[in-house]
């Protein structure tokens, strides 16, 4: 399989704040790669440096081997990575349709209606709530329409933070139903954040394991959710 | 003395209450979007009056036609669009890209209300009129199509100024709505990061919404020059604490609210001053033995007092009240009748 | 060669007038991040006690102690009427018919022939120019610590100009309105006595801001400036701190208007406007560099001196660009004015003497450097945000 994203002895932070130090990762296609890790271990931090939304001190981004360690978020963007924000990742003041239309700002006209017309089928419950403001959706709602929007733009890799924070376990099932399908039906590659570790370690290919801004496991899910001892001492997975 | 102004005197309030609307609407945009309060923005308005007073001197000094309703306010707007888009590019931008903070940028709105102000009197004090002997100052009130309503020979901007700021909301409506420029403004209002994350060139919105507040507020100006005794660019002194109360009034979250802020605040400034005195003189000054003064020179003490009342009762302005659970409660009280 | 005589008295007094404004906007802008854009109203005040309520006062005094000599002012003031009592003559020393012959030639003579009256009408006089400062200072501070920055620039300006624009400007019963008001003055030599009062005020004020600004008191306003949360960190009751800023400030300009008054004699509304008294000091601190005393000081007299010689010289340059003198009086120097003021904005946000860090504690440096590191996360964070 061939790799999708590769982050090489990677140092960012915002500003003097270093927060994620020497990180190595790399995601194959298809693959999900799940990130956990205490809090302020700096697992967001990786997805925005991902996504070009911190400074870079050293190391080397490359997304299908170029690198893209200076481009600014917009160019990344349009080389087909979608970073979705636990918060503000839609347009809440503006009606469903809006938001979509807005996914496809810049596209052809023709194209765009038969992208949103694509991501329709697969969320046929935003048909119904087309004319409605985005803030009328409930939780889960909004993170399937920060997906739809995402989906519009054909993106390669999806990288989602903490897409199940504060939903209810029934709206969470579902988003995180909806993240297997995008790669199981799409193709996607993923990568996932996850504050529920032993729920995202159960779906994943792969984990990442965050501690104090550097990497203490990056390998495969299960066994990370094996291991008694990290899980213990990190993740609070009973054992 | 009747309590209920006469129809030339409620039509030139209503007059006067859209063009204070349009310009909180544009003053709202800007703020909504840059986060600049602008207070250069009823001068910027006074350039519509100067382009107006400029237009009747050179080319419709004798004609009495409609067609200055049109032509003043398009070219009143563009001149005002074009200096708020001087405006923002030119000054704001730069001051803010180098670092300055709100206050530094509302204190370079200040200044440039003054260089603003300065050079419109400048213009209007050297420019020779053509058919009109001195501009500066010069009453344009007799320049304008005859027209009458219920018998009455009435002001025609009275009537076109209300119409005009109808057709300008509705046009500003379909942009907002129906392109999907006007989506990107309204997205990047919400989330700047968001919208620059899906391909909206941020800084080009930013500029176009200092281009249609300008727009909005020239093309107000224009058709207000029939409104002042005489054409002064210092009026604007004044006007700008009404538009601010109208924004304020609004919440300064929404254009429309903007827009309805600065109608309340004018047609009370107006009409609610004028009631006010009629009853004043004609219950208080004989019943209580009140001086016998004239309250309406102090209609500015009305946008004062509806500030003051919005910041106490509700701080979010007419946008923030919850209109849905007033009316429930009015229905409820009509039921239980 | 400039002749040293257009920096006269009366020059002298003004600049010492603008530095205790300066210095008092500085400790609300500066110091609490209070952006008082209403400044004139609170300058006005002080102009208000010394015309509008000095006069009165004054007249009525003048009545209960001489009341024959009242009498007599009142005849030839020509509002003698059949049983005149002391209401008419207060009256008639604020109507503006009458106020500048009884004040000029009764009451002035009255007030600076007897110490005990003037030392006593001038404590009066002071002691409601510090009253009315306190009540509007308290007013605005009521604002303050409800509002959002912007929002509060918006409605002190608002508020400022509908009060001296409106209230005292149209209404001819208080101060004279748009006419005006002869004001009571005190000493033989009023001149004399505002520069001596104008030159303790700005020099008590210089030492007051100083003193605070090198206080835990002055340490802690900034930090309320830079951020709420960072005060809180440190225990202090943010609203009395804010408060006690604007009161003092208040009060400042408020005796500032009150000297600068002695010297004019006179006062209308109109003459304290948002672009002389409130948009001119904003103009100074920034030329001077905000949240620094002695930058305010600075800024102030670089920039009055500036606009004096330009106000002598400008015939000579009306010439050389062949424009009337009239326009050149009025119009230029205000154009000049804000391109200046644009121009410091961009060339040194920071002013000629940047703020300094204080010198007693070293916490402020610390603070500074994690305040820093917070702007640039945000700068991080928005990288597009233009």
């Amino acid at each position: 399989m061939s790799t999708v994203i590769k982050a090489e002895k990677v140092n960012a932070g915002y500003g003097r704040f270093h927060i994620i130090f020497d990180v190595d990762v790399e995601v194959k296609k298809g693959e999900i790669l799940v990130v956990v890790g205490p809090n302020g271990s700096g697992k967001s931090t990786l997805l925005k440096t991902m996504f070009g939304l911190t400074r870079i001190y050293s190391g080397r981004i490359l997304f299908e081997g170029r690198d893209i360690t200076r481009e600014p978020p917009h160019v990344r963007a349009k080389r087909g990575i979608a970073y979705l924000p636990q918060t503000g990742n839609i347009f809440a003041e503006l009606s469903v349709r809006e938001n979509l239309k807005m996914a496809c700002y810049g596209l052809e006209q023709s194209i765009a209606e038969e992208r949103i017309r694509e991501v329709l089928e697969f969320f046929p419950f935003l048909k119904y709530k087309l004319s409605n403001k985005a803030k009328t959706l409930s939780g889960g709602q909004r993170q399937l329409l920060a997906m739809a929007m995402a989906l519009v733009r054909r993106p390669k890799l999806l990288m989602f933070d903490e897409p199940t924070a504060g939903l209810a376990p029934k709206a969470a099932k579902e988003v995180v139903e909806k993240i297997l399908w995008l790669r199981e039906d799409l193709g996607k590659t993923i990568i996932w954040v996850e504050q529920n570790a032993k729920l995202a370690l159960e779906k994943g290919d792969n984990a990442l394991l965050m501690v104090s801004g550097r990497v203490a496991y990056h390998g495969s899910a299960r066994e990370l959710l094996a291991d008694r001892e990290l899980g213990r001492r990190y993740l609070g997975v009973k054992g | 003395m009747p309590i209920l102004p006469g129809l030339t005197y409620t039509l030139s309030s209503l007059a006067y209450a859209a063009a204070i609307g349009l310009l909180s609407m544009g003053l709202t945009l800007t703020y909504l979007t840059t986060k600049i309060p602008n207070f250069a923005h009823a001068t910027i308005g006074m350039i519509g009056s100067v382009v107006m007073l400029i237009l009747i001197d050179r080319i419709f000094y004798d004609s009495n036609s409609w067609l200055i309703f049109l032509l003043g306010p398009i070219a009143g707007g563009a001149a005002a669009a074009a200096f708020g888009v001087l405006m923002y590019r030119a000054i704001l931008k730069p001051l803010a890209d180098r670092g300055n903070s709100v206050i530094g940028l509302m204190i370079a709105t200040l200044a440039v209300d003054i260089i603003l102000l300065n050079i419109l009197t400048l213009i209007l004090n050297l420019m020779p009129g053509e058919h009109i002997p001195k501009l500066i100052g010069a009453n344009v009130v007799g320049f304008q199509p005859k027209i009458r309503v219920a018998g009455i020979v009435v002001d025609s901007y009275t009537i076109v100024l209300p119409i005009t700021a109808l057709v300008l909301t509705t046009l500003f409506h379909l942009f907002l709505t129906r392109t999907s420029f006007g989506v990107a403004m309204r997205a990047t209002i919400e989330n700047p990061d968001l919208a620059s994350a899906m391909g909206v060139n941020v800084s080009l919105v930013y500029t176009v919404s200092w281009a249609l507040s300008g727009f909005l507020a020239g093309a107000a100006g224009a058709l207000m020059a029939f409104a002042f005794k005489g054409v002064d660019p210092a009026v604007s002194a004044l006007v700008i604490v009404t538009v601010f109360a109208g924004s304020i009034v609004g919440g300064l979250t929404s254009v429309y609210w903007g827009l309805i802020g600065g109608i309340v605040v004018g047609l009370a400034e107006k009409l609610g001053t004028t009631i006010i005195n009629n009853l004043y003189r004609t219950l208080l000054v004989p019943g209580l033995g009140l001086p016998n003064i004239s309250l309406v020179n102090y209609e500015k003490v009305m946008s004062l007092g509806l500030v003051i009342m919005v910041l106490l009762y509700a701080p979010q302005g007419l946008a923030g009240v919850d209109w849905g659970r007033i009316l429930r409660k009015i229905k409820s009280v009509k039921g239980g009748r | 060669m400039v002749n040293w005589w257009i920096f006269s008295d009366s020059f002298l007094i003004t600049v010492l007038a603008y530095i205790v404004v300066s210095i008092s906007l500085n400790l609300e802008a500066g110091f609490t991040g209070v952006p008082n854009f209403g400044k004139h109203l609170f300058v006005f005040l002080g102009a208000f006690a010394a015309q509008g309520i000095g006069v009165r006062i004054a007249a009525w005094l003048y009545q209960a102690l001489s009341p024959e000599a009242a009498r007599q002012a009142l005849a030839e003031a020509g509002r003698l009427v059949p049983g005149a009592h002391w209401a008419s003559i207060v009256e008639a020393a604020a109507d503006t018919g009458a106020n500048r012959i009884i004040v000029n030639n009764y009451l002035r003579p009255f007030v600076t022939e007897n110490l005990v009256v003037e030392v006593a009408l001038l404590a009066i006089v002071l002691g409601v120019t510090i009253l009315l400062a306190m009540v509007f200072g308290l007013l605005a501070s009521y604002a303050a610590l409800r509002l959002r920055e912007e929002y509060l620039a918006i409605l002190l300006l608002s508020f400022s100009e509908l009060m001296v624009m409106v209230i005292f400007y149209q209404t001819e019963s208080l101060n004279g309105g748009n006419k005006g008001l002869w004001a009571i003055t005190f000493t033989k030599n009023p001149i004399r006595f505002a520069l001596a009062g104008s030159a303790v005020l700005a020099a008590l004020a210089f030492l007051y801001a100083e003193r605070l600004a090198n206080s835990p008191m002055g340490r802690a306003m900034r930090a309320v400036r830079d951020d709420e949360i960072a005060a809180s960190v440190f225990g202090r009751d943010i609203a009395s701190i804010r408060l006690k800023a604007i009161i003092a400030a208040s009060v400042l300009a408020a005796l500032a208007g009150f000297f600068y008054t002695q010297n004019n004699a006179s006062a209308t509304a109109i003459t304290f406007n948002r672009v002389v008294w409130t948009f001119l000091p904003w103009a100074m601190i920034i030329l001077g560099g905000m949240a620094n005393n002695m930058g305010a000081v600075v800024g102030t007299i670089v920039f009055l001196i500036g606009k004096r010689l330009f106000e002598y010289y400008q015939e000579p340059i009306g010439e050389l660009l062949h424009i009337q003198a009239e326009l050149v009086g009025s119009m230029l120097p205000n154009i000049l004015i804000g391109v200046l003021i644009l121009v410091i904005l961009y060339v040194r946000p920071q002013g000629i003497i940047p703020e300094h860090i204080s010198k007693t504690v070293e916490f402020n440096k610390l603070a500074g450097e994690v305040l820093g590191e917070e702007s640039a996360e945000k700068d991080a964070k928005h990288p597009q945000e233009t």
